[in-house]
């Protein structure tokens, strides 16, 4: 009997390699998370018009969906469409209001001049609780930005001149979802529409959400699919082909080491069981 | 790279910590690991309320029913006056503080109506939501088994779409329990069901393992970059 622990240490060891010299493989074309990225591309928003981003994740998924909402905000950036910021999820208070900044900090150091503040860029509305509920009303709203009220700090939307007026649901042009939670995209997908207008939808799933998601993505409910690191790990080379200055160094170090640790699982598996194979044959012949 | 406050780099040095907390029980059950895992329930568990009091119960309930939100202005006129009819907010309060009666023996009944009322409408909302969502996967299930694009034969396509279909038809007669199978061709296909099934346990199971290894690699990720680095730097060798 193998000692478990030494087990971990082995898989520990193996993603630590790449973490600590920092090498990365380029990532596997995706093409799901190719076709959202080509939906957003094609995104076209007025005075007024935004894009919904649902931060829905916390501590528990944020190794997958923490990347995926960073490139989904980076391409809405670079694209100049406002977004609307907000969350089912009371754990996601941290991220929603950190990865714009840091998006736009980055943005603003490679384009020297330009800018991505808050309030024209991105508007924080926090935590909105009430499930089906919620998402029906804000689908029945006349004006979203009456709806929200105010941002997270307590300012009026109308506060700022980008968020002032939204209007009804069919100044959504995009709708992202970013979470791992089950039950939380599809309020979206069952709520989020009004007779004659259903928005874009596009979705950051994590690894264990992705056979489900591909329900939605067949039945063309869904336009997009970011299938956990893997898929934000090609989108975000996408970006870089488009934009050659994006950073994506830290996230494909993180694709590379899972890639080693699914190569160390699948050896380990073969392993196992080769070894359980020659120890049943050695017990028949004994 | 990270920011140099103390506030944030007590964060990394205590998330560091907790996350080697937690790590340990992978040597084994410990007091070290207990401990974290009850401070991240605890706050898990507050941040809800605090929350839902700051961004909904606070600002969209509370405030316009009290008149809190308007801005008097030097002149005396006000940003916008007051409505009364945010006071009807305080029908559906008070008939959903009902529930708190079911603390109550002798009045438990008054709880069961706010039960019966929440039960009703998350009904109404599944049967709504059900149809919003599975009426276009029933629609997207037909699919053509031969497939031309751009007035080209798609052998690839043609594959795809034969064997969604052959699986989800399968699958169906493998669930299908009305009639008896024995000795019907039905039954004898029915097998055929649970490999297909096998194969989709199987996709799932190796999502999950990717998705915590994903966990694993962004902890390490952490360790190593932000962590290990930072103690470094208070160290002077950063």
């Amino acid at each position: 009997m193998i000692e478990r622990r030494l087990i971990y240490l082995l898989m520990i060891v193996a993603v630590s390699i790449p973490v600590i010299f920092e090498f990365s493989w380029p990532p596997s074309r995706l093409v799901s998370a190719e076709r959202m990225y080509e939906v957003i591309e094609q995104v076209q928003v007025n005075k007024g018009e935004v894009a919904l981003l649902w931060v829905d994740f916390g501590p528990g998924t944020i190794a997958e969906n923490k990347p995926q909402a960073e490139v989904i905000i980076e391409h809405l950036f670079r694209r100049r469409i406002p977004v609307v910021m907000l969350s089912q999820y009371q754990l996601a208070e941290a991220v929603l209001n950190s990865i714009p900044r840091e998006i736009s900090a980055r943005l603003e150091k490679e384009m020297p001049g330009q800018s991505w503040r808050y309030g024209e860029a991105w508007i924080n509305a926090g935590y909105q609780p009430g499930g089906a509920q919620m998402m029906q009303n804000l689908a029945a709203a006349k004006d979203l930005s009456k709806y929200f009220g105010r941002d997270v700090s307590g300012m009026p939307f109308t506060h700022y001149p980008a968020f002032a007026s939204i209007g009804g649901i069919e100044h959504v042009k995009l709708v992202a979802e970013v979470t791992g939670l089950v039950g939380v995209f599809d309020t979206i997908i069952q709520f989020f529409q009004k007779s004659g207008y259903r928005p874009t939808v596009v979705h950051g799933c994590t690894s264990i959400t992705i056979p489900e998601a591909y329900i939605f993505l067949d039945s063309n409910q869904l336009h997009g699919l970011l299938e956990g690191v893997a898929g934000a790990a090609w989108y975000s080379e996408v970006l870089k082909q488009r934009n050659p200055q994006s950073q994506n160094e830290a996230l494909l170090v993180r694709n590379t080491a899972l890639i080693i640790a699914h190569v160390v699982l699948i050896l380990l598996i073969v392993a196992g069981n080769v070894v359980g194979l020659v120890r049943a044959r050695r017990q028949n012949r004994a | 790279m990270l920011d140099a406050s103390p506030w944030s780099i007590t964060s990394v040095l205590l998330g560091g910590i907790a996350t080697l907390a937690i790590f340990s029980f992978l040597v084994r059950e410990n007091a070290f690991y207990r401990f974290f895992e009850h401070v991240f329930i605890g706050l898990a568990a507050a941040v809800l309320p605090v929350l839902t009091i700051r961004d909904f119960l606070w600002p969209k309930i509370l405030e316009p029913m009290l008149g809190l939100d308007i801005v008097v202005y030097p002149d005396g006129t006000v940003s916008e006056p007051y409505q009364p009819l945010y006071l009807l907010y305080l029908i559906p309060m008070a008939f959903g503080s009902l529930y708190y009666f079911i603390y109550s023996k002798r009045h438990a009944w008054l709880a069961r109506l706010v039960i019966g009322f929440s039960l009703g409408l998350s009904g109404a909302l599944a049967i709504r939501g059900f149809f919003a969502e599975a009426l276009p996967q029933i629609v997207g299930s037909f699919k053509p088994l031969i497939v031309y694009i751009n007035g080209n034969f798609s052998a690839a396509e043609s594959f795809n779409n034969v064997l969604f279909v052959a699986t989800l038809l399968l699958v169906f007669n493998y669930f299908f329990f009305t009639f008896g199978k024995e000795g019907s061709i039905q039954g004898k296909i029915a097998p055929l069901g649970r490999p297909l099934l096998m194969v989709c346990f199987g996709a799932f199971f190796g999502s999950t393992v990717m998705a915590r290894l994903s966990l694993l690699v962004e902890r390490v990720q952490f360790i190593v970059r932000d962590w290990f680095s930072t103690i470094l730097q208070i160290f002077g060798y950063g």
